[in-house]
């Protein structure tokens, strides 16, 4: 029987050139069918990994309550000394806590590949704001000096908009700023900020005093409710408290689960235009060696191989599609840098990501449609009697 | 039997394989129209926007506003029509994740500008008149089942009373709504007054104006003599059409066209090939029986009609149920989404696109087999076991 099956499967393998057309046809849809959905997995995981990775379980963000997003949120001076204060933030070697107050602001920055405004985060930061990211480091130039008009910005803002090159000179509203160095922490969602002196930009955007956030090194990831226990009972202050983490894992759910939603239905959808493809295909082959199979019958090979043989030939042609499919992704997407609105109102710079575990959903996908539509022509393939050997 | 009943006998003389056709045509125009009602709904603001609205931002950016006293000097400036201003709200109701798009407007301008709105007589009376008014989109008010009279505390994910609290308590005075269904209604306004008396901080600041100018050839004359005026300012403005705005709005999510128009590429080669090589085969299969029609005296233009007519038909088959099934599809959801996304509906525009492109595809994949049908010499095709 075994043997029987290999003979077959060896006759359909092998005469797939026959039948050319139809044969590409079936791998070039599928193909395509796993182009799609692999092209928005990649969207989603790679601005998932930007942003989970940004996300630290011993930084806590404290902004005040109810808002959300930096951008909403206000603290006075008075709010940020209280902070500073605050049992479970850790303390440097001076004994001060590792804290940095952050205000940020919107600036626009024109796009490379469009030449469209895009808003940028212009953050002003204090010394402590560059030990409070891991992986924070300067590639190239150095930090600017305190009081000045000078920005290092991140790398994503370079990949992505024009006049921020090391050295240049830039207008952001109605200041011009100079760059001196580029940082890096490691593709997360900082790599998409510009960052500038916490007081030039209070005076220059007339918020003198104002910050909107206060990121604070804990001493451990528990420290957060001594921390959180504190802020709360203390009525001078109406703040709230998150790890990193749990902020930008809210702020980033939306878009990925967007991109999810839509990536999945469209390639099923898809599918079922390609499985109809493969459908016919394998309906032309049977069709086609409808005498052949016949004839094996008549010298004494059973159905069952018949079915088998087909079935061989509808999974190849997808499983070569599939692998088409996810290189051809893998090679034109993988990497690709791309930026769009994040929850902070502000663009996030990513790269699409396209990571094994979409391959291998997208492979599954092709093999999921050479499956059925290989099945009922096997199945007619087994049922071929022997009479048709005459044809 | 006439021609028509000799394309469809032929059509279907495989029926497996002609319902599969069916189907994957059908997938095509599914996503295309879905896809196509969805990109329409996004872009609803640039289109729905009057050609002499402008908006005048902040230059640095629209997130940061500008002082009051602006608001009247813009609407001495010649051309201006009328004049409104606005302040983002940054609303939600009970829960921070229940997110209302809420402004505090000039109540009467606002109307004024935003002409197309539409609110009865009488409620719009109570609305200039009472205080602590608002005005509810028709959309909005379906999400939340709310309606006229009901007292509504929003709340504030960015502002604050003086006395610590973040939820100003309205009243809904109307319920607008415009006769066009792609203005939005999914938002609601409230008096600038009321919002800006009770705020800790941040008073007397607007976050951004809209005016009208009458005529869109003003447009560009108008726009500069508003940023000239405040020009070396602290709040330098700038100064765009309602289109261009939206325009540059939608461009900073992404290029969703682009998306879109990739996906429905793909979809569209797919089922362009399979349909396409599968006609070829069908054909081919006939080849004697288009050598016995030729033999009995079908003229070859009628056979390459023939050929042709059964790709139109079998394309217009599955594309046809393919609209109606994006037609369903949109109709059930379009309800649901009208607060992130009004006017995502189904119209005439996309449903016409849709069958002259179903009628190219029964030609492009006809065309091949219908030439080969049409050439083939009479004893070849005979011969032909």
């Amino acid at each position: 029987m075994l043997k029987q099956i290999g003979a077959v499967t060896m006759i359909n393998l092998r005469s797939i050139p026959q039948r050319w057309g139809m044969s590409l046809a079936t791998v070039l849809s599928v193909a395509l069918v796993v182009g799609v959905l692999l092209g928005f997995l990649a969207m989603a995981n790679g601005f998932r990994a930007t942003v989970n990775g940004t996300g630290s379980d011993d930084v806590a963000v404290i902004l005040s309550s109810g808002a959300q997003a930096e951008l909403n949120s206000g603290l006075g001076r008075d709010s940020v000394r209280l902070i500073e204060v605050a049992p479970g933030i850790a303390t440097d070697a001076a004994g001060d806590p590792v804290l940095s107050a952050e205000l940020y602001v919107i600036a626009d920055g024109r796009k490379r590949a469009t030449g469209t405004d895009a808003n940028l985060p212009l953050r002003g930061v204090g010394e402590n704001a560059a030990a409070l990211r891991d992986g924070f480091t300067l590639t190239e130039g150095r930090m600017f000096a305190p009081g000045s008009n000078e920005l290092v910005v991140g790398e994503g803002v370079i990949r992505e908009f024009a006049g921020f090159d090391l050295g240049e000179t830039i207008r952001l509203g109605a200041n011009e700023w100079r760059v001196v160095g580029v940082f890096s922490t490691g593709g997360s969602v900082f790599d998409s900020e510009v960052w500038a002196d916490l007081g030039t930009i209070q005076n220059l955007y007339q918020r003198t005093g104002a910050v909107q956030s206060v990121r604070a090194r804990l001493e451990d990831p528990a420290a957060l409710d001594r921390l959180k226990a504190y802020l709360e009972n203390e009525p001078r202050l109406d703040v709230e408290a998150s790890s990193e983490r749990e902020f930008f894992a809210a702020s980033a759910g939306g878009t990925s689960d967007l991109l999810m939603f839509l990536g999945w239905p469209l390639a099923i959808v898809m599918a079922v235009g390609a499985l109809a493809g493969a459908w016919n295909a394998m309906y032309a082959s049977v069709d086609a060696r409808t005498r052949e199979i016949a004839t094996l019958r008549a010298i004494g090979f059973a159905g069952f191989p018949a079915f088998v043989g087909t079935m061989a030939e509808s999974l190849l042609l997808a499983l070569i599609g599939g692998i088409v499919g996810a290189a051809a992704t893998y090679l034109v997407f993988d990497g690709v840098s791309a930026s769009t609105l994040g929850g902070g109102f502000t663009q996030i710079v990513f790269s699409f990501a396209v990571t094994p575990a979409a391959v291998i959903a997208g492979v599954t996908l092709a093999l999921i449609v050479g499956a059925f539509g290989g099945f009922f022509p096997a199945i007619r393939a087994a049922r071929v009697s022997i009479l048709r050997a005459q044809g | 039997m006439n021609d028509a009943t000799l394309i469809r006998k032929s059509l279907f003389r495989k029926k497996t394989r002609a319902i599969l056709l069916v189907l994957s045509i059908m997938t095509a125009f599914l996503i295309f129209a879905v896809l196509g009602a969805f990109s329409r709904a996004l872009n609803a603001g640039v289109e729905t926007a009057a050609a002499d609205r402008l908006v005048t931002l902040n230059a640095i950016n629209f997130t940061l506003d500008m002082p009051y006293a602006y608001y009247s000097r813009v609407a001495g400036i010649e051309g201006v029509e009328h004049v409104t201003h606005a302040n983002w709200f940054g609303g939600y109701y009970q829960d921070p994740r229940n997110v209302i798009q809420a402004f505090a407007v000039e109540m009467e301008s606002y109307l004024a500008v935003y002409g197309e709105l539409v609110i009865t007589a009488g409620d719009r009376d109570t609305l200039l008149n009472q205080r602590d008014c608002m005005a509810l989109g028709a959309d909005l008010a379906g999400q939340y089942g709310w309606s006229v009279g009901e007292q509504i505390p929003l709340s504030s994910n960015i502002w604050s009373q003086q006395d610590g609290a973040r939820a100003w308590d309205l009243e809904i005075c109307a319920i607008f709504d415009a006769e066009d269904e792609d203005v939005p209604a999914n938002y609601l306004i409230f008096h600038y007054e009321y919002f800006n008396e009770a705020l800790a901080f941040n008073r007397d600041r607007i976050g951004w104006m809209i005016l009208t100018t009458g005529d869109p050839a003003r447009n560009d004359a108008v726009a500069q003599a508003i940023d000239a005026q405040f020009a070396n300012s602290p709040a330098e403005t700038e100064t765009a059409t309602e289109a261009a705005f939206g325009q540059a709005f939608l461009e900073q999510v992404g290029n969703i066209g682009l998306i879109l128009t990739l996906v429905i590429g793909a979809a569209f080669a797919t089922i362009l090939m399979i349909v396409g090589t599968t006609m070829v085969m069908a054909i081919n299969e006939r080849t004697k029986e288009v050598a016995v029609m030729k033999t009995l005296g079908f003229s070859p233009p009628r056979i390459f009609t023939h050929v042709l007519s059964e790709s139109v038909l079998l394309s217009l088959l599955g594309g046809l149920l393919g609209l109606g099934l994006a037609a369903g599809m949109v109709t059930a959801v379009g309800g649901a989404l009208a607060g992130f996304l009004p006017g995502f509906r189904m119209t005439s525009d996309i449903a016409v696109q849709a069958v002259g492109l179903m009628v190219l595809f029964g030609v492009v994949t006809g065309l091949l087999p219908a030439v080969n049908a049409m050439r083939l010499n009479i004893v070849d095709g005979l011969s032909k076991d």
